[in-house]
């Protein structure tokens, strides 16, 4: 029996949009509350927003089928509104949009770029609550999921958000650093987001795994997989040591340190906290245990 | 308009698996697509020891968890009952199958959609059974009107106090199993 | 060639009906493909008969255009009642298995084949026995099948060449059930009227696997009316799961436990005593003789409690006469154990204890209808072979009870290498997956001057033959009219074609006939199928037209309980069997150990004991992709062993085990079951395809028979194939 039907695409996709609607909240956040000396990780964090969302719905409609293969049955998603892929389909397809002109608007590109920037708070306000439904969106899709009941908790879409955010900021910092490595240096108050988001995502993940393992059997199969079963080297290794340990250490170094830490821990921090994203939404995925129903 | 369901009667069940082989020809379905499973079940040890056969399909869950994830709204309820897949509407995103606690529906990579048991709808609207009910050698299944209380398969149900699986996740199924 | 069976675009789920409600959002595409179903739909029904098993359910098979669809079983069928098996409906694919041969094919080398003509190949088969015939003399030459409706062709075929060496399976599989029976009640295959039974006993015996269809629904209708249903097993088999009662018994010792039945019965006075002596013979013989079983004795032997004998016997008499021990086929009461033939006279006689043959819920005799016979003026049959088979069956001095026409397949090989043997022809048998000790088949078999198979896939006996002639699938052929429907009732049946043959091949009665004349023997075949059939059909007043038409046709003579008759030569239920004394053999069912017994104390040493799957009939279809699909899903090639005995060997469920025997040596995988007796371990049969062109079964799972050394029992010739003792490591 098909015990699970989504791959790596489905990962990636949870990945990236998370991914890209953190960037988008880092642009904004640095954007209004530090216009002044972190332009260029609000340039990189609206930059990146958009093509991460985008590529990552592209891995999503790589996933499908005969909506691939036809893509005018692509109209058809946005027929249930009890379905979390249509109210999906809908956040992206305003997010996806919204994100572009926010970048356009944020580094004055284009006519359209110039013409957006008079409405650079709006896009802001609208771009940021999309950004986070997105986020959020991303852990409600596999929360709903009662053929999983691993997944099917509310500490689900907390995790994922906590997560997006932190591969978010994770993308804007190493894209600051690619476009202007000087930068790094004024970078460590941000090192604070992290430490923030990774406490968050270090503590539901704690609470998943140990709720899970009382919650049902099939969920406590899920968790003991991870933490002791066939995935747990994955688990401990890129997900808690390399995912949330490390960078969370780094971190804390960076922002005492103000300034000083060597720029390759820097950007290495970021790319930990990065693989550890990817691998989380992977593992969890891939985690997933059916109900026992003999 | 008739509730269409079956009741399961496991205690006769050999694992002979005619039903799926009859099922995959009745549908044209390859050898390794199938709407049709069964699980082994042992329990216990000698001389307490049993062994149990449970087939496993389509439940055609009045609260159908796929029918509520999918979003293109292929999945539906006809009338009578049967949950169905509009070929037509179905773009392949799978969410169904994650959806579905009983994990009976795959992916026809062939037209690339998602299909499952369809109660054989076509069989039934002229009067017949699904192929799985007809060909089994013990008679394990049993078709019938759920509304009606004086079909067999109700009065299976009421005799045997045959309950659906996992009742506990509400998808109130409308296959029932009669267990040992 | 399309590679699926059947056109995919057929179950439009959801199409016209539900849709309705969905019908405000447009269709794209949705008309033109309705259009491509309708096109596709020229549906037809064409009832024939399945070649799943042996037992030939009627089936009807549909059609659409030129292409095979499904089936479903034959509602009149006697034997199956409408109902299909699993086999059945994967079989249907195997017309369009690319593994099928396609031609005539003539060996060139080691393991190379040419396509030659049906002309060319009678004309050089001819030459070829000619010659053999001259030099060795035509009891060189033997035919062995699968004995099904063209058997008494295939029979006609070798006498008329003037050979008396027509071999059958039987001492793989049945002979010891089938003599058991004839000498104990004069007939070797007793039905049984489940469905009214009280009590019903299966010992070493599983229609759950070795699929029976009507049986099984009459069991089930039983146990629900009622009846208590007990399974004597070493292992938890399907039928187990379907009865009240597992007996889990030492395997090769069912007889211990019959006779310890009988002991309780006549001790405790439980016995039909009016039947007893109305219809039984040497009744006071056998009481005495199982004066010695008591249930403590059969404890020892059997392993199953001595409180579990006395309660079985106490509740089976009970019942009688509507209880019922199932007449068995292939398990213990087949060729399986040294002491199979007295078990199934100690069934016999426990049979006659419980007065219950003929009886309401007892077993009886299937009437069958007599087919007629060709008119012998215009078509004469061969002159009767006064020679008796090269392996001694039916001589009185070697293997008196062996009826001609069964012999003993496994012998064949010996008897190559003696150079009794020299040529050969294999219908539908494959001796060298399905005989013991396959290094000894293949030379054997090798050492022949001719061999020809007549099969449609490249089996392993296909694969060493000089000349191997594709005969047409089970579904492009017409054969011979048939009874094998029967089964409360007289009835007829046939198998039809229900679409052309794809290949250049043949149906075997029709390659016969051609191939008769080239062989000198035409005159003995110089008539059509349908001749054969007509003539077969006439006294029963059916015509061959009716019979294509309707597939099965009821000509009546319901089995109705009553007064029991019995074909023996005292006309009795012989407890004392007079045939068995006439040649010194033990006349009253007695103790006969097992030829082996796994050593006591050594953990490694367990008894090899096999059987079927409800999906498999042994090797003949797993090299069905459906069917084979089922298997791996399930991952059923496992080999069965006790969590105890497995632990003591640090083997875990799913380990790689090594097995070894005096002949053999194989790897399998470890499914650990408290479903199995801790002296054995269970292979399931079929596996161990070694044939490179079955390109679905090859190289999967192992055999029995890779352990089994080649034995003869000393009475009836079986192989005996569950006395095999093996050795388990772990891998």
């Amino acid at each position: 029996m098909p015990e699970s039907a989504w791959g790596w695409l489905i990962v990636t996709y949870l990945f990236l949009a998370g991914a890209g609607a953190g960037a988008f909240v880092s642009a904004v956040a640095c954007d209004l509350l530090a216009p002044d000396w972190s332009k260029t990780l609000a340039r990189a964090g609206s930059l990146a927003a958009g093509p991460l969302v985008a590529v990552g719905t592209a891995c999503l409609v790589l996933d499908l089928e005969a909506g691939l293969w036809q893509p005018w049955r692509q109209f058809y998603l946005v027929s249930n509104l009890s379905s979390m892929i249509t109210w999906g389909v809908i956040i992206l397809s305003l997010f996806i949009p919204v994100a572009f002109l926010y970048a356009a608007a944020l580094n004055e590109l284009t006519v359209v770029g110039r013409y957006a920037r008079k409405y650079l708070r709006h896009l802001e306000v609208v771009g940021g609550f999309l950004a986070v439904a997105t986020a959020g969106y991303t852990g409600v899709l596999i929360a709903v999921v009662n053929g999983v009941p691993f997944w099917n908790t509310p500490a689900m879409p907390v995790l994922f958000m906590a997560s997006a955010m932190s591969t978010g900021l994770a993308v804007a910092m190493i894209g600051a650093a690619i476009i202007d490595i000087t930068t790094i240096r004024t970078m460590s108050s941000f090192a604070l987001g992290h430490v923030i988001f990774l406490s968050v995502e270090g503590l539901v993940l704690m609470l998943l795994i140990f709720l899970s393992l009382t919650r049902s059997v099939e969920a406590a199969a899920s968790a003991t997989m991870l933490i002791s079963g066939s995935l747990s080297p994955y688990f401990w290794a890129l997900v808690v040591i390399v995912g949330i340990v490390v960078p969370y250490v780094l971190s804390i170094v960076e922002y005492y340190e103000y300034g000083k830490m060597h720029k390759a821990l820097v950007v290495g921090a970021d790319l930990c906290v990065l693989v550890g994203g990817m691998s989380l939404r992977a593992l969890i995925v891939f985690s997933g245990v059916a109900p026992h129903i003999v | 308009m008739p509730h269409y369901g079956i009741a399961i009667d496991t205690t006769k069940c050999i694992g002979c698996h005619s039903c799926r082989v009859a099922c995959q020809n009745q549908q044209g379905l390859k050898y390794d697509q199938s709407f049709n499973w069964i699980k082994e079940r042992e329990q216990g040890r000698f001389p307490a020891f049993g062994k149990e056969f449970v087939p496993v399909q389509c439940n055609h869950c009045q609260d159908a968890p796929c029918q509520s994830v999918c979003p293109t709204g292929a999945i539906y309820t006809s009338p009578e009952g049967i949950v169905l897949v509009h070929r037509e509407r179905c773009v392949g995103c799978k969410y169904c199958i994650e959806a579905c606690p009983y994990k009976v529906r795959i992916v026809d990579h062939h037209e690339g959609i998602v299909v499952k048991c369809w109660l054989c709808h076509d069989l039934v609207a002229k009067g017949g059974e699904p192929a799985c009910v007809t060909t089994c050698p013990t008679q394990v299944r049993i078709f019938g009107d759920l509304d009606d209380p004086n079909s067999r398969v109700s009065q299976f149900i009421a005799k045997h106090r045959a309950q659906p699986l996992r009742p506990d996740l509400n998808t109130r199924p409308r296959i029932y199993y009669k267990r040992s | 060639m399309k590679t699926n069976g059947i056109t995919r675009r057929n179950f439009l789920i959801g199409s016209a009906a539900g849709g309705a409600a969905l019908l405000s959002a447009s269709y794209l595409g949705f008309n033109s493909w309705a259009a491509r179903d309708k096109a596709a739909e020229q549906l037809s029904v064409t009832p024939t008969l399945c070649d799943g098993c042996g037992n030939w359910c009627a089936i009807k098979v549909s059609t659409r255009g030129d292409r095979i669809w499904k089936a479903e079983g034959h509602p009149l069928s006697g034997n199956n009642l409408g109902r299909m098996c699993a086999k059945g409906h994967a079989l249907l694919h195997e017309v369009y298995n690319k593994d099928r041969i396609k031609s005539p094919l003539k060996r060139v080398g080691q393991n190379r084949f040419e396509q030659i003509s049906w002309e060319q190949a009678y004309k050089e088969i001819g030459e070829k026995v000619g010659a053999i015939k001259a030099k060795h003399g035509p009891e060189s030459l033997f035919m062995l099948q699968y004995p099904e409706g063209n058997a008494a062709l295939l029979m006609r075929f070798i006498h008329a060449l003037g050979s008396p060496n027509a071999f059958s399976h039987g001492t793989t599989c049945f002979l010891p059930r089938n003599v058991g029976w004839w000498l104990t009640v004069g007939a070797s295959k007793p039905e049984h009227d489940f469905a009214n039974s009280r009590f019903i006993l299966f010992i070493g015996r599983n229609p759950a696997a070795g699929l029976h269809l009507r049986q099984l629904r009459d069991i089930t209708l039983g146990r629900d009316a009622g009846a208590h249903l007990v399974v004597v097993d070493p292992r938890y088999s399907e039928i187990a799961g379907v009865a009240q009662e597992w007996v889990r018994i030492r395997p090769g010792t069912d007889l211990a436990l019959m006779l310890a039945l009988a002991h309780v019965m006549i001790k405790e006075n439980i016995y039909q005593k009016d039947f007893v002596e109305k219809y039984t013979e040497g009744f006071d013989e056998f009481a005495k003789k199982v004066e010695d079983y008591t249930p403590a004795w059969a404890e020892e032997k059997t392993s199953v409690p001595r409180e579990t004998i006395v309660r079985l016997a106490r509740q089976m008499a009970e019942a009688a006469p509507s209880a019922i021990v199932h007449s068995g086929y292939h398990g213990a009461m087949g060729t399986q154990y040294k002491n199979s033939l007295q078990l199934v006279r100690a069934v016999g006689c426990v049979s006659g204890l419980l007065g219950n043959f003929n009886q309401r819920g007892g077993p009886y005799l299937a009437p069958k209808p007599k087919l007629g016979k060709l008119d012998k003026e215009t078509h004469p049959t061969p002159p009767a072979v006064s020679a008796t088979m090269a392996d001694g069956s039916g001589d009185p001095e070697r293997y008196p009870l062996v009826p001609a026409g069964v012999g003993i397949a496994q012998a064949i090989p010996e008897l190559a290498i003696q150079g009794k043997l020299k040529a050969g022809f294999v219908y539908h048998n494959n001796p060298l997956r399905s005989n013991p000790n396959p290094a000894r088949v293949i030379e054997g078999y090798r050492k022949l001057d001719l061999l020809v198979c007549f099969d449609y896939v490249m089996s392993e006996t296909a694969a060493i033959a000089d000349y191997v002639l594709p005969e047409s699938h089970y579904l492009e052929r017409d054969d011979v009219v048939h009874t094998s429907s029967s089964y409360s009732s007289k009835q007829v049946s046939l198998r039809q074609q229900v679409v052309k043959p794809l290949y250049d091949t043949k149906p075997m009665v029709q390659i016969l006939i051609e191939m008769a004349p080239h062989l000198g023997i035409g005159d003995f075949f110089n008539f059509t199928m349908d001749r054969w059939n007509e003539a077969a059909l006439k006294p029963l007043g059916v015509t061959l037209n009716q019979l294509r038409k309707e597939g099965v046709i009821d000509v009546g003579g319901e089995w109705k309980p009553g007064e029991p008759k019995f074909q023996t030569p005292s006309g009795k239920l012989e407890f004392v069997s007079s045939t068995l004394q006439d040649i010194a053999l033990p006349a009253v069912p007695e103790w006969e150990e097992p030829l082996v017994m796994p050593a006591r104390n050594d953990p490694h040493s367990f008894r090899l004991i096999h059987g079927k799957q409800a999906h498999q009939t042994h090797a003949r279809t797993v090299n069905q992709r459906y069917l084979k699909e089922i298997t791996m899903m399930n991952d059923w090639g496992r080999v069965w062993i006790h969590p105890d005995r497995a632990k003591a060997l640090g083997i875990k469920d799913g380990d790689c085990m090594t097995l070894s025997s005096s002949i053999g040596k194989g790897r399998a995988r470890a499914r650990v079951t408290d479903g199995i007796h801790p002296d054995c371990v269970f292979m399931p049969s079929g596996y161990g395809v070694f044939s490179r062109h079955l390109h679905t079964a090859f190289g999967y799972g192992i055999s029995y028979n890779d352990f089994l050394p080649t034995y003869f029992d000393p009475v009836l010739g079986h192989n005996m194939s569950s006395e095999i003792i093996v050795r388990i490591e772990k891998t």
